[in-house]
């Protein structure tokens, strides 16, 4: 499991040609396929495919303002998908995200609507802070259980989303409802202080970009360049040799799930105070899951991640245009992420099973 | 005791689709390829079982060919897991999201509505009426009037329970799991054996699915199976293998479920009775985590 989609076990490679092409065969095979299911749905709606894909390409990447409209889509998945990934660093995963989210979201709608006499900048940062320190004890909590009572961390955060979003929603139908709302279980509207400013009109562009920014840049350095994430590394590639080192193994997994959690509710708190405005019962529905999976393409780390979660925000807001002019619904996008996903993931095992029974029929093996 | 025939009336109804979706993810613990993508599974059954019976206008028939559907989907998944080396975790979460978003796909495409499908055409498994018991208080609630359905799950429990205790099938899917080079080196395929737990798995999966739409209630709506695989996954984890607890297991969360509907939304909003179920099974995992203190029972890496 310590390497999640790079699983293979390599067979003896062909000679020349043959042995060049194989890395090249394996990298294609994962959008190779998600391209072919974008192709047949479309076209089983009667369009012609190409043109479709471009129109919703152009609506997803062809201005300023369009560029702007998907990074800001994008901008609170991203900071799930690193949550995602500093967990998965350590071996624990979790597939909480979902439920940490809506606490996440849940927490800052309700600091940004109820706590007045701030400085924007202040009540900005304070509906994060809470909202990354409450989804954090949460997954922390669930990491002290698994590291410490050895309670399976998949199962118990898989439990934890049903109960989490029953909560949020329990409490935004009742204590902290706004009657006068249209979306169901929905709470106040934050306050205009708390609301981060737009760059860019009509876009749902903030200054969150930079935060997110930041977080990203902060994100490779602790995994990649810091001892805490070397670390967190050793941890999750082998928690016995790292026990043998003098490590508080559980320790430093409960670190990582806080920090996931954390990261988790500052995506949630995006969604609020940059996008929606208020926390609704659907604010965030599926976003958990999708972290869960782009975490998961990109193996865990962060750079990887980050570019998936680039390319799921084109494809999304492509196929919301796409929804729009071929009637195909904007499904397509979680349809073919999930096909390349599983590509991606099979493709190392095709090519070696090819080539093994290659190998076999012409005496080789 | 209209109260008490009531809620057992409803836990037999509750517990039915978990105990069907236990006993498919059972063999899946044995071979340690327990599949976190139940749910998904379940999904696809509740919508096949319902797309099925409009364009056949049988709900027998509609089950029958969900089945098959569901089997030829299990023969997949088992192939990519065994002979494509994909992680059972990956495939899973990537079975989970792919069903939610596929069958709101396919429900816009097909029946060009958004969120749920309700027709007078869905069939519905008629219920079975046992006479000598239907007018005895409280057993006739428990006994009579539930879908074939219950009793399959009941039927396919005491199969399985022999089969693991008195066949050689439960030793192999065990060994499957946990001494694959001793299987192998007595003469059977561990690959196949493996590949028929998930289409087990698979096949039973969609049943619960079937359960809850044809079922129960004649409608789909995405997002009615509502977790009811995961808890499934809870019931097997705790029944640590066994078919005798896993039944046990079932029938509580089956209660539990039902004494969730039970209280007065004035009283207590269901928002809160609807977690119930989930907060019920991890305060339960925790429990039985905290007595065991034993690693290796996980659903990653086992």
């Amino acid at each position: 499991m310590s390497n999640l989609v790079e699983v293979s076990r390599e067979a003896p490679a062909p000679h020349g040609v043959g042995r060049a092409l194989i890395p090249v065969i394996k990298a294609l095979v994962a959008p190779a396929a998600g391209l072919f299911v974008a192709i047949i749905l479309i076209q089983s709606g009667g369009f012609q495919p190409l043109p479709t894909i471009l129109v919703g390409l152009e609506y997803s990447l062809g201005s300023v303002e369009a560029i702007a409209r998907t990074v800001a889509w994008g901008l609170p998945l991203c900071v799930a998908t690193l949550g995602v990934v500093v967990a998965y660093r350590t071996g624990m995963f979790t597939v909480g995200a979902e439920g940490q989210i809506y606490v996440g979201a849940l927490v800052s709608a309700v600091t940004g609507a109820y706590v007045g006499g701030l400085v924007p900048w202040a009540h900005q940062a304070l509906s994060i802070a809470l909202a990354a320190l409450t989804a954090g004890a949460v997954s922390a909590g669930l990491g002290w259980l698994a590291a410490h009572w050895d309670v399976d961390i998949v199962l118990s955060s898989l439990l934890s989303n049903y109960v989490l979003l029953g909560l949020c929603i329990f409490l935004a139908s009742g204590v902290f409802n706004d009657p006068a709302a249209e979306a169901p279980g929905a709470t106040l509207p934050i306050q205009p202080s708390a609301e981060f400013l737009s760059l860019i009109p009509r876009t749902q562009l903030t200054v969150a970009v930079f935060l997110v920014a930041v977080l990203c840049i902060g994100a490779w350095w602790i995994l990649e360049r810091s001892v805490v994430g070397y670390r967190w590394r050793m941890i999750g590639e082998s928690p016995r040799f790292a026990t043998s080192s003098g490590m508080d193994v559980p320790r430093w997994q409960v670190l990582s799930l806080a920090v996931s959690g954390a990261c988790c509710g500052v995506a949630g708190a995006l969604l609020v105070l940059a996008s929606q405005g208020r926390f609704a019962s659907e604010i965030a529905i599926g976003l958990g899951w999708i972290a869960v999976m782009l975490a998961l393409m990109g193996r865990a780390k962060p750079l990887l991640a980050i570019l998936w979660v680039g390319v799921y925000s084109v494809m999304q807001a492509a196929s919301r245009k796409i929804e729009q002019v071929a009637d195909v619904p904007s499904d397509l996008a979680v349809l073919v992420i999930c096909t390349i996903l599983i590509a991606a993931a099979a493709a190392p095992g095709a090519v070696d099973l090819v080539v093994s029974t290659w190998r076999r029929r012409r005496g080789m093996a | 005791m209209e109260w008490l025939e009531a809620l057992l009336t409803s836990g037999v109804r509750m517990t039915t689709p978990i105990l069907l979706a236990a006993l498919a993810c059972l063999p899946t613990l044995w071979t340690r390829d327990i599949n976190i993508g139940l749910e998904g599974v379940m999904i696809f059954g509740a919508f096949f079982g319902v797309a099925l019976g409009i364009a056949t206008g049988s709900a027998l028939t509609a089950v029958l060919l969900t089945l098959v559907l569901a089997a030829a989907a299990g023969l997949c998944f088992g192939l990519l897991v065994t002979k494509l080396k994909v992680d059972v975790f990956v495939g899973g979460i990537v079975l989970f999201v792919f069903a939610g978003a596929a069958t709101a796909y396919l429900l816009d495409i097909l029946f060009g509505v958004k969120g749920n499908l309700s027709d007078p055409g869905i069939p519905v498994l008629s219920s079975l009426e046992v006479p000598l018991f239907e007018d005895v208080p409280l057993v006739g609630g428990i006994v009579s009037g539930h879908s074939g359905l219950s009793w399959l799950a009941v039927i396919l429990a005491v199969v399985l329970a022999v089969a693991d205790r008195r066949t050689v099938v439960g030793v192999r899917f065990r060994a499957a799991g946990s001494h694959p080079e001793a299987l192998s080196a007595a003469g059977v395929s561990v690959v196949k054996t493996r590949v028929i737990a998930q289409v087990w798995c698979f096949a039973l999966a969609a049943l619960a699915g079937i359960e809850i739409s044809v079922g129960q209630l004649g409608l789909f709506t995405v997002g009615m199976v509502g977790g009811v695989g995961f808890v499934a996954l809870a019931v097997v984890i705790f029944a640590r293998g066994s078919v005798g607890f896993t039944v046990l297991v079932s029938v509580c969360f089956g209660i539990a479920t039902a004494v969730s509907f039970q209280f007065d939304k004035n009283v207590v909003p269901h928002e809160l009775t609807q977690m119930l179920p989930y907060a019920a099974a991890l305060i339960a995992l925790v429990f039985i985590s905290r007595r065991s203190r034993r690693p290796g029972r996980t659903l990653v890496g086992v």
